[in-house]
């Protein structure tokens, strides 16, 4: 990344899913990396199952904007097919998105996830990640989140250090057996990226 | 160390009151703005030096109390969104009329692009007609500076001073600076002896209260011009002016394309009223001005009398930007460049996605009681030969019932609108008329049509979907639980005319059969569906107290 531009990522699920917590994790990373930040939230009517959104944008220089112009984002992490079809119109011509291929079919006219997933395939640029797959097997049923923001972090220009820390003070309250899950979810996706089992391209 | 937080908007509203001496938040929930006394009353409780946070039953009776905390001398805070204050207005307009004493921060919220809301009201027009300065920050970080000046401008003008943040800002967490020091409450005193009847706003002190509003003006554009600057280069012919998010989007805009700033005459306004040389100078040095505000075209309309055939006006009346929705940069690159980015969706692929793409809209709670009661009134009425039902709605989660399966509710108009509607159709006719209305609604603004219709003999039913919880916002507790059929029996209801259902899917065929009984007769039925929020029950938020046997 140029030292004076500006970072943009847009996280996209379902209401409920977890996207704004993802979103403050990065939101956290990046800040605590030195980074000037800023992001834009969806709360009230649309967490009762519906799109929920998040830009994140940071820079080195002071950051006004908490959302990110279409065709301008740098990275799209999507947490469900269907929305990260939606939210790519944010996207760089040749930037780098990520997708879990479970879908949630919580609406009447839900179309055939095979032809979301082959749509996506078929699209440059993509990693579509099996979260849910990995979450089961290492136990951890609502890991699957952590696992693509692990993958993800391998994209973005936060130093790499800075994870294990913001990752710890957010569940911290919750205990340490739930801090140490997230963890091992979190480092289970970054270690992906020299396991392309889980990995379809 | 860093001396800064991550902070949403809203948050930033709250702290900084809280460092500039805040005695009292108050509001009622509305998003965007809940987050602001939410925010208050966490920080409230971790000074623990005798501070309050109190939710109101109105924007109304909040705004009300954060008046009758300033005649005491102590600041206050009163939040709420932007039509909420429609329903404050009375006391808003004269509260600029009686002046105020202690500092008061009047903070709406608006929310351009309606992400919850039933309008995109620019709340910069309430504060022009009262006459009272308003200011509009950008960033978390100018919320945060704004707020604490805000406190010591309404002293000094004695007026309410109005901050107002728009969805992008409220619900925007970045980095702010906060102050090392916070300021403890204290009271300035009650009004002093010389103006003990100044708030006695009878015609004959009205009238002295109204002009010495008026003398108050000039200051009033003095201190907002502070604010407010411009930046005007001798090479630039093109001028901008920005506002709120509006200055927000034009800097990221110029940044992210190394566009310098000298190419652009640039009137920043951060401050109302507006001082008119402002507006004159720009005027003179530019051909064409662009206005990037949010949302509706406030500086606009004052900038088009001035330019007249000066200079050209680009902005929502032209519709150089649409004249409805939220503003991006998007909109400000198609205004000034007349191009979009090409990003990686090109015209192929946008084909495809447009063709798999559906809306995912928000919908009831799984499991939520609220779906029962539709479910059973829905199936009453159609057991009565109704097919073709029309349901007086309301606002709150139930609102989602509009949504199949259901589609059980058929008009949403404002807070209480449910029941007095309701009334009104069923004085000229309307058989059954039916109000449904959500608990903490009905003591917003329903309870007044209840009071009315104990007298009436007709086929009108009141519906209350009580969960004893503010669902939609984020389970707030309500003012009150439980009440309302004590207030409809001292209203002259019969304990015949009062029903009990409790919406379980095991219950809907049994609470069908009473329906199909009330709403075929010729009287008025308060009709109480109460069963507890899953997600407030989820989240632990029932105190056990409180719990009681119809609360299961």
């Amino acid at each position: 990344m140029n030292e004076n531009l500006t970072y943009g990522l847009v996280v996209a699920g379902v209401g409920g899913q977890g996207a704004v917590t993802i979103a403050q994790l990065i939101l956290g990373a990046a800040w605590m990396d030195g980074y000037h930040v800023l992001q834009s939230e969806v709360h009230g009517m649309s967490q009762r199952g519906g799109e929920v959104s998040a830009h994140i944008v940071f820079s080195k220089d002071p950051v006004m904007s908490p959302t990110i112009e279409q065709g301008d984002a740098d990275f799209l992490l999507g947490l469900e097919p269907l929305e990260t079809l939606r939210h790519l119109i944010y996207l760089k011509k040749d930037a780098h998105f990520i997708t879990s291929i479970t879908t949630i079919e919580n609406m009447e006219n839900y179309p055939t996830s095979e032809n979301i997933l082959s749509l996506l395939k078929s699209i440059d640029g993509v990693k579509m990640i099996d979260s849910d797959q990995i979450a089961k097997e290492i136990h951890f049923s609502h890991g699957a989140n952590m696992t693509l923001l692990g993958y993800a972090s391998n994209y973005l220009p936060v130093n790499g250090e800075v994870w294990d820390k913001v990752i710890r003070e957010r569940f911290a309250s919750k205990g340490e057996k739930i801090v140490d899950k997230n963890l091992l979810a979190f480092n289970t996706g970054k270690k992906l990226i020299n396991n392309e089992n889980f990995v379809y391209q | 160390m860093k001396t800064s937080k991550l902070l949403l908007g809203d948050e930033a509203l709250a702290l900084a009151a809280c460092d500039a001496g805040v005695k009292a938040f108050y509001g009622y929930p509305g998003t965007p703005s809940t987050e602001i006394f939410e925010a208050g009353e966490k920080y409230i409780k971790f000074l623990n030096d005798g501070r309050v946070a109190e939710w109101a039953a109105n924007e109304k009776v909040a705004y009300e109390f954060a008046l009758g905390t300033s005649y005491t001398g102590y600041r206050s805070v009163v939040t709420m969104k932007h039509v909420g204050l429609n329903v404050a207005f009375d006391a808003f307009i004269n509260s600029a009329i009686t002046g105020i004493q202690g500092g008061l921060i009047v903070a709406v919220a608006d929310d351009p692009g309606m992400h919850s809301s039933q309008n995109e009201q620019d709340t910069r027009y309430l504060a022009d007609f009262a006459n009272l300065p308003l200011l509009e920050p950008s960033t978390p970080q100018e919320v945060y500076d704004f707020t604490v000046k805000a406190f010591a401008l309404s002293e000094k003008l004695k007026l309410p001073v109005v901050v107002r943040l728009v969805t992008r800002l409220a619900h925007s967490r970045g980095e702010v600076s906060v102050l090392k020091t916070s300021l403890k409450p204290e009271s300035i005193g009650i009004p002093p002896i010389s103006e003990k009847f100044s708030w006695v706003l009878v015609p004959s002190i009205a009238r002295v209260r109204y002009k010495e509003l008026r003398r108050k003006m000039p200051s009033l554009y003095e201190e907002a011009k502070k604010f407010n600057s411009l930046q005007s280069f001798p090479s630039a012919k093109v001028g901008v002016i920005t506002s709120g998010m509006g200055s927000a989007y034009f800097y990221q805009y110029k940044k992210n394309n190394n566009i310098s700033d000298e190419k652009y005459n640039h009137l920043n306004v951060k401050a109302y009223p507006l001082d008119m040389d402002l507006l004159h100078t720009l005027v003179k040095i530019s051909d064409t001005i662009y206005v990037f505000e949010e949302n509706y075209p406030y500086l606009e309309d004052m900038l088009i009398p001035y330019c007249n055939s000066k200079c050209v006006v680009r902005g929502r009346r032209d519709q150089t930007v649409p004249v409805d929705g939220e503003l991006n940069i998007s909109l400000i690159r198609q205004a000034l460049e007349n191009r979009q980015l090409d990003g990686k969706v090109d015209e192929n692929l946008f084909t495809k996605i447009s063709s798999l793409i559906e809306i995912r809209p928000p919908k009831l709670c799984e499991g939520c009681g609220h779906r029962d009661t539709y479910q059973a009134i829905t199936t009453a009425l159609k057991n009565i030969g109704i097919d073709d039902p029309r349901i007086f709605g309301d606002i709150g989660c139930y609102s989602l019932g509009v949504q199949p399966p259901y589609f059980g509710i058929h008009t949403l108009v404002d807070m209480g609108a449910s029941l007095s509607m309701a009334f009104g159709a069923a004085l000229a006719g309307m058989t059954p008329s039916i109000g449904i209305i959500g608990d903490s609604t009905f003591f917003h603004s329903g309870m007044p049509t209840l009071l009315s219709a104990a007298k009436l003999k007709l086929n009108i039913n009141f519906i209350i979907m009580d969960n004893a919880i503010v669902g939609m916002t984020g389970q707030q507790a309500p003012v009150a639980s439980d009440v309302a059929p004590l207030i409809a029996k001292a209203a002259g209801f019969r304990d015949e005319q009062i029903h009990l259902f409790t919406p379980l899917p095991q219950k809907t065929e049994e609470n069908v059969k009473q329906l199909e009984q009330i709403f075929q007769r010729d009287e008025p039925s308060l009709i109480i569906f109460k069963r507890k929020c899953i997600i407030a029950m989820q989240r632990k938020l029932y105190p056990l107290e409180k719990k009681d046997a119809l609360h299961e």
